[in-house]
């Protein structure tokens, strides 16, 4: 637990400064970002034609609302938060690659629902928007971060396991205890 | 009597559920822990640069730092600078850990215990909100008067985007995983156990 707990720290603070730095932002950040602002844009148009992204802006040509997708709302700090959790898990490096590759997919479809949902909740209702968009799209996706982490781990090969003897139950209902 | 594997999809599906009444009640009892999480960012400025804050008050949610920094509005006028800070900006993860919890059906005093444990990492990100406003967003003459140039905006500017994108999600899951570790470890195990051990 410390070994993972030390390495987690290590592996999300060195990514996430790497992030913040221009090169990185120029390279990788905006890019993608404008790439999830066309893909947004795509999957739109498959439903409503009044769409159109331009850089990292996704608009409404029907009535002009726009959503900017910033730092933050792109999923890249999620997807830090997991590929740091699963480098730092003893996991053998096939599964991590794996891992990562799939756990990221899984993050970064739910952050393209986030965008879309976003985009229509903020023509419905600008409260509802900042609600959603503050708040509760930020547990969502952690919650989805957590979720890929955990099946993650629930996939990986016995060896890579170090708890071997049963455990006793849990405080309450995340662990069943079935009597014959 | 054998112990089953935990569940994943239950858990996931009731942390869901547990999310709306969650959040209204972190937001109803906002102005509460906002004050607690505001009175220790003001301590966490004041070890960060000292001085530059004379007070701090609320306005229902919202954070006002009383500042020591004189602005001039108008030609002749003078006035102090109020920073005001969003606290939910900061607080929502809150919301999110009572949920977690609840869905793993926590002892209480884990909840109390996790819900303080929060509070500094809250107060982180209120704390770097006022310093990224008087030393980063308000210009080089406010930054100045307040004694923030050089190294000290670029530990405002990581310590800003650590506490507004990092922290507020990412402790709430650090915190339920460090209370629920027998959780993990039978969600571990139960893809090694002997099905045949199974009712």
């Amino acid at each position: 637990m410390l070994r993972f707990s030390i390495l987690f720290v290590v592996i999300l603070v060195t990514l996430f400064a790497a992030e913040l730095t221009q090169p990185v932002q120029s390279a990788v950040v905006l890019p993608w970002t404008e790439a999830l602002a066309r893909i947004c844009a795509g999957l739109i148009t498959l439903f409503d034609s009044h769409v159109a992204s331009f850089g990292k802006i996704l608009q409404s040509t029907a009535n002009g609302f726009a959503v900017s997708i910033e730092a933050g709302c792109n999923g890249i700090e999620a997807a830090i938060v997991l590929i740091a959790a699963m480098l730092a898990f003893p996991a053998p490096w096939k599964h991590r690659v794996t891992g990562i590759f799939i756990g990221l997919s899984a993050v970064q479809v739910l952050n393209i629902v986030r965008v879309i949902s976003l985009f229509y909740l903020g023509q419905w209702n600008m409260q509802a928007f900042e609600w959603a968009h503050l708040y509760l799209w930020q547990a969502l996706i952690m919650l989805d971060v957590l979720i890929v982490w955990l099946v993650w781990i629930r996939m990986l090969p016995p060896s890579s396991s170090s708890v071997s003897p049963p455990a006793p139950p849990l405080d309450g209902g995340a662990q069943q205890a079935t009597a014959p | 009597m054998t112990t089953g594997a935990p569940s994943l999809k239950k858990f996931v599906l009731r942390t869901i559920l547990w999310l709306p009444p969650c959040f209204a009640a972190w937001y109803f009892s906002a102005q509460y822990h906002a004050a607690v999480a505001g009175a220790l960012a003001r301590r966490l400025v004041d070890l960060f640069k000292s001085g530059i804050v004379s007070t701090l008050e609320q306005q229902g949610i919202d954070l006002v730092f009383v500042t020591t920094i004189e602005v001039h509005p108008e030609p002749g006028q003078t006035a102090l600078l109020l920073p005001e800070v969003n606290p939910l900006l900061y607080t929502y993860g809150l919301a999110f850990f009572l949920a977690l919890m609840l869905a793993a059906r926590a002892k209480w005093w884990k909840i109390l215990v996790g819900a303080a444990v929060l509070l500094p990492f809250q107060s982180w990100g209120i704390a770097f909100d006022f310093l990224v406003q008087v030393g980063v967003k308000l210009g080089p003459d406010v930054s100045a008067q307040a004694g923030l140039l050089g190294w000290r905006s670029e530990v405002i500017a990581l310590g800003y985007q650590i506490g507004y994108l990092i922290f507020p999600s990412l402790i709430p899951v650090v915190l339920w995983a460090s209370f629920n570790r027998r959780f993990i470890e039978n969600l571990l195990r139960s893809q090694v156990r002997d099905p045949h051990t199974h009712p």
